[in-house]
């Protein structure tokens, strides 16, 4: 038997070899994602002569910029895991394959092949574009109404001397904010102590208002954005009111930073009433709180609708939900999509998706968890799922029947290549509706403004000419010959004896490293760019030459984005650096007095400088947390300057205002680097000046301000410089910090650098012409601040030991 | 606003009380001390009556004993940066007023007429300015550090012995010397905690449990496990087993019995997880699971317990292990009514599962180390080599338009390198380089600017007459650069060795662009990968973080010499 097994896993490792592989990337790979693996794993069970290699690169929402790089360099998976919203985006570029051939091909004889009509419309919907499907569905959410019976049960005598029924949810607007208005409390202090509902926490957003007041953020065809309609401004006037319920949005949102993790979660201890929120809770919720009383019921309606009357009077659905979720795709390019798309029918067909729950389930059982079972697209596995998994616990269950029910009733997100700007720029009117920055009508129309704008490129961009990349590809090159010959025929020509032609022969080839690099790594890149910045081109397609109309976009339809991103660098520049520069000096002084121990001390204060930069990021995100409970940072400033001053505690990198003085206490983590350069500055200060000065009566401080201080000049110049160099070109540490990976660059694009921008623009996009363009105003920006420093260094600083 | 103010000066009066007042103090023990000094006695007297003043000043207009308790008056103000630019020019500008008045000579006094007159001039702009918004407004917060008997009785007490200490060296020079290196050892020691701490930070936080993670009463800074036992589960579709899979060990549970074949469902190493295999019973060997302890009241007498089973709405089947007399009972609760048994120890575990994590290609993240260090050793020898012979050149050589190349170099050295960063990756791309990490380190081949400049400076410093030597002796130019030259400029190689080091080490841009596949991921962007994924294990990313750190640390304090010249050299200081 051991021979015959050992026989049988020889076997099988030596047929490994002649497997075809599949890539598969941006699942989430964890110890608790069983369920998963159980799928893959029976899909080679199934097909043994087929292995599948999984990454989990971003997992689901898929880096823009590391997929769209791996399709241009050639390199693209077989097959993606994709949000869904984003798929007519990618399709919209050609990025992805078109599947309906495949279907067509295989629907009949194949039983594992998806069709539409298996699916919920909604989500098969989302995963098409321009009436063509590029991927499958997997898995679906959509957003209800939870609500917490225990508070409801708790003040039914207030509910019921306002007139509402405290068993039942609200089914309307009106109701929602009635009941809203007596469920939230304040403290003696007007701080937020229980919000009835916030509308836009949980996970709503002004969608979920827009569908069920039959929005449309969209023209049928696609052109048009119609953002500011009669419609959308009631739903966020709506959004703006139910905020001043719970005292205003500022007031909502420094409640929030207070919110906790786990078992603190804050409609766990009731901290929050009523939300809208996905399935996707309740995992956490039943493994923190398993006896929780709650119910989820379908989000209120405008009551119009609820009552079908007015415009609602034909409506056929009373309540509706937003839904998302996940879908499988095949990259342009890939090497094996006929294995890939045998994956994918496999993961999204029924039995699929059942086996991934089962497998879980089990897991989640071993480890003595409860298992949630998640909303599938497939209907018939969903349905089934919801039955099999039940939870014991008749609230969970109550709440996954309702998401299931509710999936009939899904409405998408417009499939439109817009989608990312079309989402940005809603978060942008939702804000500046709820901050009371602008009227909702206001709010809107920038946003229609600005998504139109970016529709309006994309149709418009027929208008101008295709151009041949090659042809001034070769004239660069030959431009780079005709250079190299010139320099061969100076030299031949040049009048200089045998031994200086020797040693000139030898200097040649000594810097021709440098040379080399210079022309191909650094001058002819430069002339390409600014060729470049002339034209619209994302690769995949044809270049166009647009004139002007890249530096006009930045300068104009861009300028928001673009002054945010420079205002973003004085900021730090302005703040950062001095506050670097004086927390290092302050060091190198004491450090300078000190008799004792600098080695000692210098090591502990030069050693975060080096500590590599991403880890560092990553510490300090996590130093900055601003859940009290978890953040290094916010634990001591709760005990300290809010028991103090009553300040709640900063938000950082979650918060527009603070996200850039967190960026700040990282950089001054490092100021250790500038300590040694200051403490070496220090030594270099004759000491004859301070004995004249004592002489003379001058104090410490007098000699501080009237010697150190000047003579120390250069360094302090020299290192403003660098510091506005650096902030332009600031990215790594931005790249980890900033809390979400898409939308805007930290809150509100508070952490937006532009050289982050030029990333986003040139690597997300790939609209290499506008990046190519802001590259160039970044290169002029430096060398103009180069060039003053050059001009100016002799007038302002004291140079004595500089020079 | 007004009583905002009033409040405002009364915390300030109350400071300055508390300053005179240990001035006072200070030179009522001084004169005991030394039986002497008449004026000293009276400006001191002075001093003390002022601080009585400002200090009733304090007590009337912000009420420190309001509570029942004593608050020491703090406020802020809360105003936008204008107001604050403002604020802060008219401070300066009436510290310059004060050392106008208080100036001898006449340049002196002109120049700091000048500076206040320019600075109000600035902060009256900033009004008006502020004054233009009309959403701006002040905000002054009143409040107080409250203090409790005791801490004010321990303040006291060191009060006291600081000026007995004072009183003692008052006439001693070398105690005052002493004094002063107390207080500087003691700012330091303030210093080196508050940089110490995220580090400190760092390596608790990937050793504590998920359930120290998050807490209310403030960050727990000394770790706790779980307390375990081995417990054999008695049914056989639950117990875990230890396998021979394709040679290796693997963790399984039965998941199927086919006529004495028995399917078995890999759990761990994860890795190989999902994989399923058929074995036979004699080829198994059960091993024993960590089953929580628990403790838990029921019906009034507290029990403790381990983990049997936990049931799908979350309660948890308990078997007592104590009291004895309830030994071996069963009993089911609910989850929010047992509590673990937890004793303070660190979770190593964070980092081997930490590892585990690692796609399977990359052998436990050793492929990333590989990675990185490829990128290290190739950055930092391309570096050193091209830099240095370009730098060679430069430096002692003479050619045709030296001077024009080397003035375009300079030019070069603030280039930044997003200007070329989208021809670039269109170039690498031409070449079939995306996904390998050629991109990343050929380019060190063909020298930097900076490094360039720096070695030319150093070059420039070794004397004539060791390159003429050997060249008389027939040395040629690559000989004279590797045996004569290069030797000379050690140290500054080593400089720039160090630096190159760091950056190939941080390069995260770089990885980002061109490499996909784990196979070719360095570290810098594999933690980026493992923060995204592992976001609710913050004990698993703490662990990996410190794994990336602790190489660097290791390299630091081997060439530390190096890493300070480094910053002395190229003036660069922080980030």
């Amino acid at each position: 038997m051991v021979l015959l097994s050992s026989y049988a896993l020889g076997q099988s490792t030596s047929a490994r070899s002649a497997k075809r592989e599949v890539v598969l990337w941006g699942l989430s790979l964890g110890p608790d994602t069983k369920g998963q693996d159980a799928v893959i794993r029976e899909f080679e069970n199934r097909n043994p002569d087929i292995k599948v290699k999984l990454l989990s690169m971003g997992a689901g929402r898929m880096d823009p910029q590391k997929l769209m790089t791996a399709i241009v360099g050639n390199v693209a998976p077989d097959v993606i895991y994709q949000d869904r919203f984003t798929i007519s985006d990618w399709a919209s570029r050609g990025a992805f394959r078109q599947l309906d051939d495949l279907i067509k091909r295989d629907s009949t004889s194949d039983p594992l092949c998806p069709t539409e009509k298996q699916y919920y419309s909604a989500t098969w919907q989302e995963a098409s574009y321009g009436g063509k499907v590029y991927a499958i569905p997997t898995s679906s959410d959509n957003r209800i109404l939870y609500w917490n019976k225990k508070i409801f049960r708790e003040e039914s005598a207030k509910l019921r001397a306002a007139g509402l029924d405290p068993t039942r949810p609200p089914r309307t607007w009106t109701e929602l904010l009635a009941y809203s208005k007596v469920l939230t409390k304040f403290g003696n202090d007007g701080r937020l102590e229980r919000a009835g509902f916030m509308p836009n926490f949980g996970n709503a957003w002004l969608y979920m208002y827009a569908f069920q007041n039959n929005a449309n953020f969209l023209s049928s065809d696609g052109r048009k954005c119609t953002m500011n309609t009669p419609e959308a401004v009631e739903a966020l006037d709506y959004i703006v009111k139910g905020y001043e319920i719970v005292g205003g949005y500022e007031k909502a949102k420094s409640f929030e930073t207070g919110f906790q993790g786990n078992e603190n979660d804050c409609f766990i201890v009731g901290q929050v009433v009523m939300k809208i929120d996905g399935d996707w809770i309740l995992n956490n919720l039943a493994r923190y709180a398993p006896e929780l009383e709650f119910n989820g019921d379908p989000a209120p309606v405008p009551d119009d609708r609820f009552n079908k009357k007015g415009r609602f009077a034909n409506e056929k659905d009373t309540f509706v939900t937003w839904m998302g979720g996940f879908s499988l795709a095949i990259p342009k390019g890939a090497k094996n999509s006929e294995d890939g798309w045998k994956l994918i029918k496999f993961i999204t067909s029924a039995e699929g998706r059942l086996i991934e729950n089962r497998a879980q389930a089990a897991w989640e059982r071993m480890r003595g968890r409860v298992f949630m079972p998640r909303q599938i697209a497939n209907i018939e596995a969903n349905e089934a799922s919801s039955k099999i998994f039940k939870p014991a616990s008749p609230n969970y269950a109550q709440a996954i029947d309702m998401h299931t029910k509710m999936a009939r009733y899904g409405r998408i997100r417009p499939a439109t290549f817009a989608g990312q700007v079309l989402w940005s720029e809603h978060v942008k009117a939702l804000e500046a509706a709820c901050y009371k920055k602008a009227t909702s009508e206001k709010a809107l129309q920038d946003a229609q403004v600005a998504v139109q704008r970016e529709l309006d490129a994309f149709y418009d961009k027929e208008k101008y000419s295709v151009i041949d990349l090659k042809a001034p590809a070769f004239l660069g090159f030959l431009g780079l010959l005709g250079f190299f010959g010139y320099f061969v025929l100076q030299f031949a020509k040049a009048r200089i004896g045998r031994l200086e032609r020797h040693e000139a022969k030898w200097a040649y080839l000594f810097v021709s490293p440098w040379i080399i690099g210079f022309l191909l790594l650094t001058i002819g890149p430069m002339l390409a760019s600014l060729f470049f910045s002339f034209t619209q081109w994302d690769v995949l397609n044809e270049a166009r030459f647009v004139g002007l109309k890249n530096y006009m976009e930045m300068f104009g339809a861009d300028w928001k984005s673009v002054s945010r991103a420079l205002s973003n660098v004085a900021y730090l520049t302005g703040v950062g650096v001095p506050l670097g520069l004086t927390t290092g000096l302050a060091i190198a002084l004491l450090l300078n007095t000190a008799s004792k121990g600098i080695r000692f001390y210098r090591t502990i204060f030069y050693f975060p400088s080096i500590v590599p930069v991403i880890a560092s990021a990553v510490l300090w995100t996590w130093v900055l947390t601003a859940d009290p409970g978890k953040g290094l940072i916010n634990s001591y400033w709760i005990d300290t300057i809010t028991k103090w001053l009553n300040i709640p505690p900063p938000g950082w990198l979650q918060s527009a205002d603070w996200s850039k003085p967190a960026l700040i206490l990282q950089g001054a983590w490092g100021a250790g680097g500038g300590m040694v350069l200051w403490l070496a500055g220090l030594k270099g200060v004759p000491t004859s000046l301070y004995e004249a000065a004592s002489i003379d009566g001058a104090n410490g401080n007098r000699q501080f301000w009237s010697i150190t201080f000047p003579q120390l000049s250069p360094i302090i110049f020299f290192n403003l410089i660098t510091g506005f160099i650096g902030s332009m070109q600031e990215f790594d540490r931005v790249y980890v910090m900033r809390p979400s990976q898409d939308g805007p660059v930290g809150p509100d694009d508070s952490m937006l650098t532009p050289t982050y921008h030029l990333f986003n623009n040139g690597f997300a996009f790939f609209k290499m012409g506008y990046a190519s363009a802001l590259a160039w105003l970044i290169f002029i920006l430096v060398m103009i601040v180069t060039f003053i420093q050059w001009k100016l260094k002799d007038r302002w600083v004291h140079s004595e030991i500089s020079s | 606003m007004t009583e905002g103010i009033l409040y405002s000066i009364a915390s300030i009066a109350t400071w300055i009380a508390f300053v005179l007042a240990v001035l006072f103090v200070r030179d009522f023990v001084l004169i005991v001390a030394s039986k002497s000094d008449r004026q000293l006695g009276r400006s001191s007297m002075a001093g003390g009556g002022v601080a009585l003043v400002l200090f009733l000043i304090g007590v009337v207009f912000t009420k420190p004993f309001a509570d029942g308790g004593f608050k020491l008056p703090i406020f802020w103000y809360v105003m936008p940066w204008t107001a604050w630019i403002a604020t802060g020019l008219l401070a300066y500008a009436i510290w310059s007023i004060g050392k106008t008045l208080s100036a001898i000579t006449r340049t002196e006094k002109s120049s700091g007429t000048l500076n206040a007159v320019v600075a109000l001039g600035a902060a009256v702009g900033m009004a008006i300015l502020y004054r233009t918004d009309p959403d701006n407004k002040i905000t002054v917060l009143n409040g107080g550090i409250p203090l409790s008997l005791a801490t004010i009785g321990y303040v006291m007490v060191i009060f006291v012995l600081a000026m007995i200490a004072v009183g003692m060296s008052a006439n001693s020079a070398k105690a005052r010397g002493a004094s002063k290196t107390i207080a500087t050892q003691l700012g330091l020691l303030a210093g080196s905690v508050v940089f110490g701490l995220p580090f400190v930070f760092l390596l608790v936080t990937s050793f504590k449990e998920d359930k120290d993670m998050s807490a209310k009463t403030g960050i727990i800074w000394v770790p706790r496990v779980t307390e375990t036992i081995p417990y054999i589960n008695p049914d056989p579709t639950k117990k875990h087993y230890v396998g021979q899979f394709n040679g290796n060990q693997v963790e399984a549970l039965v998941i199927g019995d086919e006529n004495g074949k028995l399917k078995m469902d890999i759990f761990r190493p994860l890795s190989v997880r999902g994989i399923t295999f058929f074995t036979t019973r004699d080829q198994l060997r059960e091993v024993p699971v960590d089953a929580k302890v628990y403790t838990a009241t029921v019906k009034g007498i507290p029990i403790k317990g381990f983990e049997k089973e936990s049931l799908e709405d979350g309660r948890k089947i308990l078997s007592i292990t104590e009291p004895v007399s309830m030994k071996d009972k069963e009993v089911t609760l609910l989850a929010s009514e047992t509590e673990a048994v937890r004793h303070i120890g660190l979770r190593t575990e964070n980092y081997s599962e930490a590892l585990q994590f690692m796609p399977l290609e990359t052998s436990g993240g050793l492929v990333y180390l590989k990675n990185t260090l490829i990128l290290v050793v190739m950055g930092v020898t391309g570096t050193v080599f091209s830099c240095s012979i370009v730098a060679y050149a430069f430096s002692r050589m003479k050619f045709p338009g030296k001077d024009k190349m080397f003035t375009i170099l300079l030019a070069t050295m603030m280039l930044p390198g997003a200007v070329t960063l989208l021809p670039q990756f269109l170039i690498f791309r031409t070449l079939g380089w995306v996904d390998t990490l050629y991109p990343i380190w050929v380019p060190a081949f063909f020298g930097s600017a900076y490094n360039i400049f720096l070695l030319r400076q150093f070059f420039s410093q070794i004397p004539m007459e060791l390159e003429d030597a050997a060249k008389i002796d027939g040395c040629s130019y690559l000989k004279t650069f590797w045996a004569i030259m290069m030797p000379q400029i050690k140290p500054a190689l080593a400089v720039i060795a160090v630096g190159t080091f760091l950056g190939a080490w941080n390069n995260f841009m770089g990885p980002l662009i061109y490499v996909n596949s784990p196979e070719h991921m360095p570290l810098s962007y594999a933690l980026q990968l493992f923060k995204g994924d592992r976001t609710n294990e913050p004990g698993l990313l703490m662990a990996f973080t410190t794994m990336t750190v602790v190489p660097v640390v290791a390299v630091f304090f081997f060439a530390q010499k190096y890493f300070i010249e480094g910053v002395t050299l190229s003036g660069f200081g922080g980030r």
